[in-house]
């Protein structure tokens, strides 16, 4: 498989520095931008494989290069962000990103992260037009409105299946709360988020049943879900 | 020191000067202007306004309105209050406002009709004699342009309707006369009988005109039927004059005390309710727990003595609000909302005057009140007009008003003062934080950047074992400024208010998972064991924050432990909340430091960790978290041993939407 070219947006020297260092280490290709322009001006040139951007440059608002990348590109984009706030979180999810990273974050997170990113690029390659959807044990028919766990079906209520399709199609994505009511109810109550809640833990447990089986959907406090790709 | 202070009372002086529609006036007003300017004092006009105001000629009201003007050219704050006693709407003004200094024309001092009676300087001195009274020379015809207009039409009628009443008194009296007469009685006994037709009549009527003429006209009649000649107003007998002359001067000292006295006993009445209404108010004010009961209780206080409907205008922040009603439906108060009304009520909030009610300064149907103290007005209270305006009753509400004036003032002093203990405490704990953390971060930096510097310089010369030592000090120093940093951005989040906590249902199981990715990674050789009764359980929190919690419970645990010992999460629902627990089962916390425990900055004798990392920051900061979620937080011994942290959370029932 070939290493895909990862575009590093950070005005930090250090953290640039350390995100670097460890993309060499792991033998992935990069090439570095200072500022939102430059970004804008490789992402465009180079046509990376994942964009690495950090929110807070000095010269463009992050969200703003988010917003002119998804005019042109699908390719996954990683927010890195020192704030603490979720709103910022999820509002670049909104805006398009795929995934984000608060500071400090360790090295292993970062290179999990991107391997999330990597297993998506793959799989929408392979998978863009199929009705069927394959992903580890977890099988759905789409056009079946199926869903199969180690071959066996599993017995999911409308809204649980509307759920697990959605994840399913936009796999490796963090999707936001919001995302996911408004795709669902059509509503972003309060009341949906809590109900959403329930229904995402009854269809992890059928999921995710056997002891030690693999975990499919993660859970983003505060911000959302996404579903794993499993090797 | 004290020239500061003198100065700093002088500023605080407050001269108030009485409006009226003398000529004279104007020169008054401009004496107190100059005085104000001298004392660098507030400046305040006042005018009562009386039931005689209808009284009023134009060439009065007009200079009266010229007066006024000139007033407030003169850079005084013009106020108009109600109420026929003018001694007592003054001295009522003056304490509800601060007044120091009271400026009063000489032509006030004049003022006496036939009995002796207390002069308006005399009557302020005694409502209020800590005031300071400026009296200003001047020669006026004030006493007599009042005379003037004693008959008018509204008094003639009076005046005729009580000598027909002592007409018929002295009918009375002149039948009873002879009736004695017949029974055979001398005419001493119908003597006693005229001079007890004066008492009655004094006391039925009020005109002292009309009592002195029935005093005359009782000595005539007796004249005229009793003595010989008979139906003459001839007299023969020789001692009749000196029978007329004291019966006539019986007959006036009778009648004026009992009108004296008459008048006394409804002054002590009219006091008596007076101080009654204020009394219940008081109390009931002193009850109210905030701004808007206080001005409730106003309204209500103000319905039931005028009882009319009460418009309460209130004001929030210096917005003016939307009309409150108090008073029955029949009594369609409604309509006396409009925008005509509002203005009205809108004046008198930003003058701070009385305003409404025909022919005052801004006309409308209802009167307005401002509630409100020297600047600051807390609201405006409407009163629908209704049959007739009592001025005592008028005097009664401007006294609740002014009381609830007060009441506000105190409210918002008290308030102001609690907001800024607060402000102080929370400066005091920024500051004591501020000088622990600077002083803590100092050690871990150290470390941080002195390994980083070797390894940088000396790389060479250690072997890899010293390498590796060295990159895991600094991982383990990163790491635990890590974890101080975050406890400080939750500490940032709860100082922010802790109205702003936004709580949602989250899943106790999600929480846990997400607290336990956040666990210092690198001591990961004990157990940790979770256990839901229900992997469904949902609690109301701010997730970031109850996080911290449990990681801040964890990293404890963790940290006065042992390797290989076993820490417990769960969850359960317990009495309609979930009760949270970490435990573990090391060494236990002894009694005496149970209750300290959360207090911030903390760190007890505990000698089983390093000491220099320890803040006494985590649980102070767990239990702000969790009383700000409205839930407890304490620590007990866990069986067999052991500590077992517990708290507790809102549960979260939600419907389902399927």
């Amino acid at each position: 498989m070939n290493k895909p070219l990862i575009l590093v947006v950070e005005d930090d020297p250090p953290v640039r520095n350390l995100i670097t260092t460890t993309l060499k280490a792991h033998g992935y290709r990069y090439i570095t931008a200072h500022n939102g322009n430059d970004a804008l001006l490789e992402a465009s040139t180079h046509n990376p494989d994942i964009l690495l951007l950090d929110l807070g440059l000095y010269d463009i608002d992050g969200m703003e290069v988010i917003g002119k990348v998804r005019s042109w590109s699908e390719m996954p984009i990683i927010v890195i962000s020192a704030r603490s706030e979720d709103r910022d979180k999820i509002d670049a999810l909104d805006a398009g990103a795929d995934d984000y990273l608060t500071k400090p974050f360790s090295v292993e997170e970062l290179l999990a992260r991107i391997r999330v990113s990597q297993r998506r690029l793959n799989s929408s390659g392979n998978q863009s037009s199929g009705t069927v959807f394959v992903n580890g044990e977890l099988k759905i028919d789409y056009a079946a409105g199926c869903a199969y766990i180690r071959g066996e079906e599993l017995h999911l209520t409308p809204i649980e299946y509307k759920l697990l399709c959605l994840l399913s199609k936009n796999i490796g994505k963090v999707l936001t709360h919001t995302y996911i009511t408004q795709k669902i109810w059509g509503s972003t109550w309060e009341k949906d988020v809590a109900s959403l809640r329930v229904f995402m833990a009854t269809l992890r447990k059928k999921l995710e049943r056997a002891e030690g089986s693999t975990q499919f959907i993660q859970t983003h406090i505060g911000i959302g879900y996404r579903m794993i790709k499993v090797e | 020191m004290r020239y500061r202070k003198i100065t700093k009372d002088n500023i605080h002086d407050h001269i108030l000067v009485c409006l009226s529609s003398s000529p004279s006036n104007a020169k008054i007003i401009g004496t107190a202007a100059m005085m104000a300017k001298a004392f660098r004092a507030e400046f305040t006009a006042l005018y009562v306004e009386t039931p005689e105001e209808e009284l009023m000629v134009e060439a009065d009201k007009r200079r009266l309105a010229e007066n006024i003007e000139y007033a407030k050219e003169c850079g005084a704050v013009v106020t108009t209050v109600c109420g026929d006693d003018i001694a007592l709407q003054i001295t009522e003004f003056a304490r509800i406002s601060g007044v120091t200094k009271v400026v009063l024309g000489r032509s006030s001092v004049s003022r006496g009709g036939l009995i002796k009676k207390q002069s308006l300087t005399e009557k302020i001195i005694r409502l209020a004699p800590e005031l300071d009274i400026h009296i200003i020379p001047d020669s006026s015809i004030e006493g007599k342009r009042r005379k003037k207009h004693i008959f008018s039409r509204k008094s003639l009628i009076s005046l005729i309707k009580e000598l027909a009443i002592s007409a018929l008194i002295l009918g009375a009296a002149s039948a009873i006369g002879f009736g004695f007469h017949y029974l055979g009685f001398t005419e001493d006994n119908v003597v006693t009988i005229y001079i007890l037709a004066v008492l009655v009549t004094s006391v039925l009527i009020d005109s002292k005109i009309c009592w002195a003429l029935t005093s005359a006209a009782g000595v005539l009649l007796f004249n005229f039927f009793f003595t010989q000649p008979k139906f003459t107003f001839l007299a023969y007998d020789k001692g009749y004059p000196l029978t007329f002359i004291v019966m006539l001067m019986a007959s006036l000292i009778t009648g004026s005390i009992a009108a004296r006295m008459k008048k006394q006993a409804k002054l002590s009445a009219q006091v008596a309710y007076r101080t009654q209404i204020l009394l219940d108010t008081d109390q009931m004010l002193a009850k109210s727990k905030n701004a808007d009961e206080i001005l409730v209780v106003a309204s209500k206080q103000v319905r039931k003595l005028t009882s009319r409907g009460v418009i309460l205008y209130p004001t929030w922040n210096g917005t003016f609000g939307e009309a409150l009603i108090f008073g029955d439906e029949e009594e369609r108060i409604e309509e006396y909302i409009n925008d005509d009304e509002r203005a009205a009520a809108f004046r008198a909030y930003e003058n701070n005057i009385q305003t409404g009610a025909p022919g005052s300064l801004y006309s409308a149907e209802c009167m307005y009140f401002p509630i409100g103290i020297k600047d600051e007005v807390y609201g405006v209270i409407g009163v629908v007009p209704g049959k007739k305006a009592d001025p005592f009753e008028q005097s009664i509400m401007v006294s609740i008003i002014g009381e609830c004036a007060l009441a506000l003032e105190n409210e918002k002093n008290i308030r102001e003062k609690e907001e800024a203990a607060v402000r102080a405490e929370n400066e005091r704990l920024r500051a004591d934080l501020l000088r622990a953390i600077s002083h803590d971060l100092r050690t871990p930096l150290t470390s941080i950047s002195g390994n980083a510097g070797n390894l940088l310089s000396n790389d060479s010369f250690f072997d890899e074992a010293t390498r590796r030592q060295i990159y895991s000090d600094i991982l383990d120093d990163s790491v635990w400024l890590i974890s101080l940093v975050e406890n400080l951005l939750s500490i940032t989040r709860m100082g922010e208010g802790r109205a702003k906590i936004n709580k949602t249902a989250e899943l106790m199981s999600d929480v846990i998972d997400e607290a336990l990715k956040h666990v210092n990674k690198r001591k990961t050789e004990h157990r940790i064991k979770v256990s839901l009764e229900n992997e469904l359980m949902l609690a109301n929190m701010d997730a970031r924050l109850i996080v911290q919690v449990i990681v801040n419970l964890v990293d404890n645990a963790i940290k006065y432990t042992d390797c290989g010992s076993t820490i417990e999460i769960s969850a359960k629902q317990d009495n309609g909340k979930v009760l949270v627990s970490v435990s573990d089962n090391g060494y236990g916390i002894p009694d005496k430091m149970k209750e300290q425990i959360f207090d911030l900055f903390y760190v007890g004798d505990n000698n089983r960790s390093d000491s220099r990392r320890s803040l006494g920051l985590g649980l102070a900061l767990c239990r702000s978290i969790v009383e700000a979620h409205g839930g407890r937080i304490w620590v007990e011994d866990n069986y067999p041993r052991g500590a077992s942290f517990c708290f507790t959370l809102q549960t979260k029932e939600i419907e389902i939407n399927e």
